[in-house]
């Protein structure tokens, strides 16, 4: 029995190890994930950050849109804090460029450099100086990166634009994962050539800065179509398109807050009415009121908008009395709607139009002028013949189009489009007004013109942040603070 | 012919006379009875318990056989019969031998008075009377430093701490990684030991490293067969907490409504409940009352329009109308049998859970086998198999928003909707494709929730354990054990068109998902025992442990769907399906020994080692040693005590315990167990304007150190055990502290340098606890007993360290402060004297965090008390927290939404009438500027004061506000006390059952969560959060035991 026992357990044991004899240094590559990926999935993700612009944030602080669900800070200017998102944008680059460089494809290397400047812009523009040259040094273990002054972060972006440029003109072969321009490297050279003008404008106010030399990089740029093609029609537009698929969708498709929440800015309505201007009835709906009167589609006084800076309770009463445009259905029922918008071919003709009406070239701002708005009407499907008409409104046309009238047709082209751009535009120029007559607004009546460094950098890098806002804004992190891009 | 009569004689000689039956009476040298004793006739099967009354019966054999009598606590006595047929019997009590013996780690039974940990033993038939559908819930105040959270929701889990940190759940010695706190019927359990702290549990390895809940499993037991019936019932016919909403005001805003479409906007208000008065009177109508058109106004065939009908609340009774009274029934049937060489159970048992919400519910049924056998007197093979179903067609899905039901039921209702209009819940001429809703943007129709939106979920468990020891000299044996857990789970959402999701209407879908698991632990050891002298004994044991998992899920989804209702990926309405699919595996491998020493009965010693080498860490970090010792001093044997102290004991221990597995880590859990190795991420996959699609992928969010080290905790305990009065009064106390250090941590980095964070080993945290259990038995008579437990415990966890050259974390902690502290929430600014600053009559938001308290309870607490008398038990446990924020959703979207009674208000009608009337309390700024510095420490402060004189429309206000500066930011206090479990059990007398064909019986009547009292409103703190929690419920049910 002794010896039975034992065999038996012997017996066990040998059973009981067989079915765990798993080495450890086996299980040490994880098959869900890549340690290295081909560029170009890199690429298109970054296509869809960049070119995804859609922003009802903007639209409610550039006064084209109303919120009724409580006081929205971007709507009545009170905002605090941005964010610093954007960096991991700029890593997904630095990730490309390391993935070019392994698989020697060096065309990514120059759309890195366009993408490189596209999201430090957006970040510098929102605070004012930012990490640049030593950001995204965290593999060298610098975790808490100086800030660089605006000025220089501008200087280098302006180089790295020019040299993507050229290098695309040599290098732009094999470009794929592009869902944008489906590879074509001319394209992409228009498009970041017309994005150099909007950044050289974005510098008006520091035209007699000798280190930028803003109006002669620009007249370089205009009066060599050779060597610095540009975007020639809107079928160039810098566009990311949507898709009925799954996460490809329109962001606001089906999206509730839009259909219950959200109506036309007054002002906004107004203007369009004034200029009989039938991209109204591609952006918004008719009031209930009008509805129930039976007023048609194209009728102008079957829309009104709500004043974007009055006082919620007045702005909730009259949505309640039917008194108020919501937005128009397709923006909450159409999957693919209209594509994103990065920079079109409208915005760029605005650009010429205040560039020439600045005199920075010797072009007449008319044509660009013109050319913008048709652009404009034609993304949105308004037809030839209505196109027309509105171009003999003579509050519409004119022979030299102030920066007013510009900026209020760029305000028009980029209704919930191009991101915050529009703001910006405001900021720098002041065309068109925004309202903020209304006892809604907050921030003592004033707009904004940065946002607060974002809460981490203060537990994070501290004495970097301390050192920026002090060299910057003796008032302190302030939004009410100018910052160099807009000080004359 | 005579061998024929020999046999025959020898096979009924036992059966004539086993007819020798024995009672008599059980009592303590005080006279007072003692139920539950052991008797039984050694060298037979035989063996009966005495009853309450100290009273038993037992068949002996023959009149020459002995009865052995046994109770814990007390000396063990062996009597002859010698022919007699009644032996009535006194115990004494054994304060020398106080053998108490609880399970440890790995299985092993030590006494208590060796243990240099504190462990807390629960018995089974603790959990058998006041049924929960899990048995973890069942534990709630039992045991001093284990904290649960339980859900109010259907099939959540409760949240288990122990000493603040979550355990491993533990089944017959094998851990249980998936920690399924359903797959182990409460009938099934002989026992629960709570092994705190890690020296207690640091032979499981790390996974034990934060203590254990040790599950042993009820075995056959050797004795006749029996076979045991247990019946509970539980219904839930009302709640104990619920939202207490306004019915004064219905939906809409501003004091308007009229429904259009369903759409929300314009007059319909967008959702709100900030709505028109209801019940006003208006003599212009047919009804008397303001009427307004409504979602079920009829529509007039002439106009087309729908006609307006009165508003008037109607909805008052929407909660009770809409829920059903919920059930939890639980029948187990089990068989055992044994004796020395064999013994088997088998046990069936179902549960069967009822929802509160229409249409839900749970099965969960199990299949267990179970036994030994001893082939000879060196072997012994032990093997356990369970297999369990848990499944379901529909279970309630949780969290604040659309899927919830209180949130379209309650919070954004207003009364003048009547629940019970909605039960048909399709529009006219939409069945499919519409719900029927009074707002379709928002809300979903709680009838279309429930019969249309479907949760599946079917798990299979199969679990089990073999274990063999083999006895190869005298003091040594080997051992070896296996232990697999393996479950294939498939869950099934169904999503009908038209369904709200938070904030987009859906297109319908479905998506199935499946995870197949399979792990394995296996242990090759041997154990030796040596008395080295009469009073010096040496027991250890030596062992290799492996432990494998592989772990695979896959995920297919519609992009929406053609045909409604059809709920098949086939009925895909998108170009592609959508999928997703992982694969883990992961292996330790460990060799561990422990040695335990024990001098003159009094001093108890025990060292244990252990080394890892795992696969969740890189190459070169990845093998790891970690020691422990403990030891404990019985001073009652050293000294002579006053003699009302019947038992002394100190203990104390040291513990070091690594893991290798980098968890808990936001935003890389999904990479769980390759978290250490830096890689590409799937990216959102798009198409061109072509329609080809491109796949695209992005570079984690961390930057992960190439050199992870596994965490370590170094922890100590001391305690004390001490008895009084014959063991009457008895009271433990445990201390703990604990440093965890080389913790793997998202260390914050400036998002500049390109990451969120950086994974490394930082940060060193300090946790400290104490712990009180009193037992006592304040009085103990002929026909009374009572029986009292008191455990409160605190526990606290400081940040010591901050990694790297920064004064705050993340959450702007410094260095010493505690981790629960709340110290950077959004608040309004005041004006240093405790006044809220308004600009225009609005509150101003502080651009910095602040500190408004602590999450952490002072004490938790539970305090139970048992009345014997004569057959009748009557027990009771209470339990709860005292202090300790948590933050309600609940409230704060009630004051937010309309729906609170703290709304109805003068100020409200006013802004119902268009005025703005409301005037916050506190001051507005009349000059002067204020700067901070960037840890936003006012630097300079001109202002100046007046009170705000701003009056603001009252509406608009909170919707702005949600109130939030008059209710601590909707951070409320935890504290509480539960009525956790009432029962009566009345065990039928022996003299009754004996005329049944029954061996025992016991009926019971049970209440459980019966009773609540707490500071926060309108939740249960129990859960100890709130994300729009469901109603509180209130279990009433009975319990019948029956034994064959």
């Amino acid at each position: 029995m002794k010896s039975t026992s034992k065999n038996l357990f012997l017996l066990l044991c040998i059973a009981l190890s067989l079915v765990n004899c798993t080495k450890i240094d086996d299980l040490q590559d994880d098959p869900n994930r890549a340690l290295e990926v081909p560029p170009e999935l890199l690429l298109t993700q970054l296509e869809t950050r960049a070119f995804n612009t859609i922003s009802l944030s903007a639209a409610l602080a550039t006064r084209q849109l109303v919120y009724t669900d409580g006081v929205n800070s971007d709507q009545y200017y009170n905002w605090q804090r941005s964010g610093f998102g954007a960096y991991d944008d700029l890593k997904q680059v630095q990730q490309m460029i390391l993935e070019a460089e392994r698989t020697g494809l060096p065309a990514y290397r120059s759309l890195a450099r366009f993408f490189n400047a596209y999201f430090i812009i957006d970040m510098t523009r929102i605070f004012g100086d930012i990490p640049y040259t030593e950001a995204l040094q965290a593999s060298e273990a610098n975790f808490a990166p100086a800030y660089d002054e605006q000025k220089n972060i501008y200087l280098k972006v302006l180089d790295e634009l020019k040299t993507a440029s050229e290098e695309l003109s040599e290098n732009g072969e094999d470009i794929r994962g592009d869902v944008i321009y489906n590879g074509d490297a001319l394209l992409w050279r228009k498009l970041i050539n017309s994005y150099y003008l909007r950044v050289l404008l974005s510098l008006s106010h520091k035209t007699g800065d000798t280190d930028l030399n803003i109006i002669s990089r620009f007249r370089e740029v205009v009066n060599n179509p050779q060597d610095f093609p540009l975007l020639t029609s809107e079928e160039d537009n810098g566009v990311l398109p949507f898709h009925n698929i799954e996460g490809n969708r329109y962001p606001l498709f089906r999206n509730n807050s839009l259909q219950t929440a959200y109506y036309m800015e007054k002002t906004f309505v107004d203007k369009l009415k004034t200029l009989k201007d039938p991209r109204l009835f591609a952006f918004a709906q008719r009031t209930p009121q009008a509805v129930d009167q039976n007023l048609e589609v194209t009728d102008f006084d079957a829309y009104n908008g709500l004043p974007g800076s009055a006082p919620l309770d007045e702005n909730v009463d009259k949505a309640g009395n039917g008194e108020a445009s919501m937005i128009n259905e397709r923006y909450y029922t159409e999957p693919a709607n209209e594509p994103g918008i990065l920079i079109s071919y409208a915005e760029l003709q605005f650009i010429l139009a205040e560039a020439a009406s600045r005199e920075w070239i010797t072009q007449s701002a008319e044509g660009f002028y013109t050319n913008g708005i048709i652009a404009s009407m034609r993304f949105y499907g308004i037809s030839e013949s209505e196109i027309d008409i509105y171009l003999q409104n003579p509050d519409v046309v004119s022979e030299d189009p102030s920066p007013e009238m510009i900026l209020t047709q760029k305000h028009i082209a980029m209704f919930l489009n191009t991101g915050w751009q529009m703001f910006f535009e405001h900021r720098r120029t002041g065309y068109p007004e925004f309202d903020i007559s209304g006892g809604g607004v907050l921030n003592n009546g004033r707009i904004p013109k940065r946002w607060m460094y974002p809460a981490k950098e203060l537990t994070q890098n501290q004495a970097h942040l301390d050192e920026a806002i002090q060299r910057q804004f003796p008032e302190g992190d302030d939004i009410n603070a100018e910052m160099w891009l807009i000080r004359e | 012919m005579k061998y024929y009569f020999i046999i025959i004689m020898l096979s009924i000689t036992p059966n004539l006379f086993a007819q020798h039956g024995v009672s008599g009476k059980v009592t303590d040298t005080d006279g007072i009875p003692l139920g539950g004793v052991n008797i039984s006739v050694p060298g037979t099967s035989l063996g009966t318990v005495s009853d309450f009354d100290g009273l038993y019966s037992i068949r002996a054999t023959s009149d020459r056989d002995s009865l052995t009598f046994s109770y814990i606590g007390f000396k063990t006595r062996t009597v002859a019969i010698g022919g007699k047929s009644q032996v009535d019997i006194v115990l004494s009590e054994d304060t020398e031998q106080l053998r108490e013996v609880v399970v440890t780690a790995l299985g092993i039974r030590k006494e208590t008075k060796a243990l240099g940990y504190a462990v807390q033993e629960v018995q089974g038939a603790a959990l058998e009377k006041a049924k929960e559908p899990n048995f973890v819930s069942a534990l709630s105040g039992k045991v001093a430093g284990l904290n649960i959270k339980n859900s109010t929701d259907l099939f959540q889990n409760p949240e288990i701490s122990l000493r603040g940190e979550s355990p491993l759940l533990v089944i017959d010695g094998i851990p249980d990684r998936t920690t399924d706190l359903w797959k182990v019927n409460a009938d099934d359990i002989e026992s629960i030991s709570v092994l705190k702290g890690a020296t207690a549990s640091a032979l499981y390895g790390s996974v034990g490293r934060n203590g254990a809940i040790m599950i042993t499993t009820k075995k056959g037991k050797e004795g006749k067969l029996t076979v045991n019936f247990n019946n509970s019932t539980m219904f839930q016919p009302s709640f104990i907490r619920v939202p207490d909403v306004q019915t004064t005001y219905g939906n809409g805003d501003n004091g308007n409504y009229a429904y259009v479409n369903g759409g929300g906007g314009g007059s319909e208000g967008g959702g709100w409940i900030w709505g028109p008065k209801l019940n006003q009177p208006d003599p212009s109508t047919p009804s008397g009352y303001m009427e307004t058109p409504q979602y079920n106004s009829p529509i007039d065939p002439e106009t087309g329009k729908r006609i307006p009908l009165p508003y008037i609340s109607r909805g008052k009774n929407n909660i009770e109308n809409f829920f059903r009274t919920g059930l939890v029934q639980t029948n187990n049937l089990s068989i055992d049998w044994g004796n020395d060489k064999a013994n088997y159970r088998i046990s069936m048992s179902n549960v069967y859970q009822k929802g509160i919400v229409p249409n839900t519910d749970l099965n969960n049924t199990s299949f267990s086998l179970g036994g030994s056998i001893t082939p000879s007197d060196k072997l012994r093979v032990t093997s356990a198999l369970t297999y369990n179903k848990q499944y379901t067609n529909n279970f309630p899905a949780v969290g604040y928003g659309p899927t919830n039901y209180l949130y379209n039921l309650v919070l954004w209702t207003g009364t003048d909707v009547d629940v019970r209009d909605l039960r048909n819940y399709w529009a006219e001429g939409q069945e499919g494709y519409q719900q029927r809703h009074y707002n379709t943007s928002w809300y979903n129709n709680p009838y279309f929730q429930a019969y249309e939106y479907l949760q599946g979920y079917d798990k299979d468990n199969l679990f089990g354990n073999l274990s063999a020891e083999y006895q190869l000299l005298p003091g040594i044996t080997l051992k070896a054990r296996a232990g697999a857990n393996v479950y294939g789970l498939q869950r099934t959402y169904k999503e009908p068109k038209s369904y709200v999701g938070y904030n987009e209407k859906s297109l319908g879908n479905f998506t199935v998902q499946n995870t197949n698991y399979f792990d394995i632990t296996t242990d090759f050891g041997v154990r030796f025992e040596k008395a080295l002298t009469a009073n010096i004994s040496l027991s250890g044991e030596a062992a290799y442990s492996g432990y494998y998992r592989l772990q695979n899920f896959h995920s297919t989804s519609t992009d929406g769907l053609n045909v409604p209702g059809f709920y098949n990926l086939d009925n895909n309405a998108g170009s592609t399906l959508i999928g997703e699919n992982r694969e883990e595996k992961e292996a330790i491998h460990s060799v561990y020994a422990f040695v335990d020493f024990e001098f003159y009965d009094t001093f108890y010693l025990s060292l244990t080692g252990r080394n890892d080498k795992v696969s969740t860490l890189a190459k070169g970090y990845n093998s790891f040693f970690y020691p422990s010792v403990s030891g404990s001093v019985v001073l009652s044997k050293l000294t002579d005590l006053p003699g009302w102290i019947s038992f002394a004991k100190v203990r104390g221990s040291w513990s070091r315990v690594s893991d290798g597995k980098i968890e808990d880590i936001s935003g890389l859990n999904a990479n769980a167990p390759y978290n250490y190795i830096q890689a590409y991420d799937k990216g959102q996959a798009w198409s061109n304007s072509q329609g080809t699609r491109y796949p695209s992928s992005q570079y984690g969010r961390l930057l992960i150190s190439g050199a992870l080290k596994p965490k370590t905790s170094d922890s100590w305990e001391i305690g004390t055990d001490i008895r009084f009065f014959q063991n009457r009064l008895g009271i433990d106390v445990a201390y703990y502290q604990a440093k965890d250090y080389n913790n793997l941590e998202n260390i914050p980095v400036s998002d500049a340098s390109g990451y969120e964070g950086y994974l490394l080993n930082g940060n060193i945290y300090r946790r400290k606890g104490v712990e009180f259990t009193i037992n006592a038995t304040p009085v103990r008579n002929d026909n009374f007993r009572w029986d009292t437990q008191l455990n409160f415990s605190q526990y606290r966890r400081y940040i010591d360290e901050i990694y790297g050259d920064k004064t705050y974390t993340a959450n702007r902690l410094k260095e010493g402060d505690r981790t629960d502290k709340l110290n950077n929430v959004s608040v309004y600014q005041t004006d240093g004297q405790g006044h809220i600053i308004y600009e225009n009559g609005f509150p101003v938001s502080d651009p910095y965090g602040r500190y408004i308290g602590y999450t952490e309870p002072d004490w938790t607490y539970g305090f139970s008390n048992t009345f014997h008398y004569k057959n009748f038990t009557l027990s009771m446990l209470f339990d709860g927290r005292i202090g300790g924020l948590m933050y309600s959703s609940t409230n704060q979207k009630m004051w937010w939404g309309g729906i609170s009674p703290g709304t109805v208000n003068q100020y409200r009608d006013d802004a119902n009438n268009g005025e703005s009337t409301y005037l916050a309390q506190g001051v507005k700024v009349i000059g002067g500027s204020v700067s901070y510095d960037s840890n936003g420490n006012i630097t300079e402060d001109t202002r100046q004061y007046a009170p705000n004189d701003v009056p603001v429309n009252y509406i608009s206000f909170m919707k702005t506000t949600s109130n939030a500066h008059n209710e601590n930011y909707h951070y409320y206090s935890q504290t509480f006390i539960k009525l956790r479990e009432l029962s009566l059990t009345y065990d039928v007398p022996e003299t009754l059952v004996s005329k049944t064909p029954f061996h025992a019986m016991s009926v019971s009547f049970v209440g459980r969560n019966l009773w609540l009292s707490s500071k926060i409103p309108n939740v249960d703190p129990d859960p100890g959060k709130d994300n729009l929690q469901a109603p509180s419920t209130r279990s009433l049910g009975f319990n019948v035991n029956l034994k064959f």
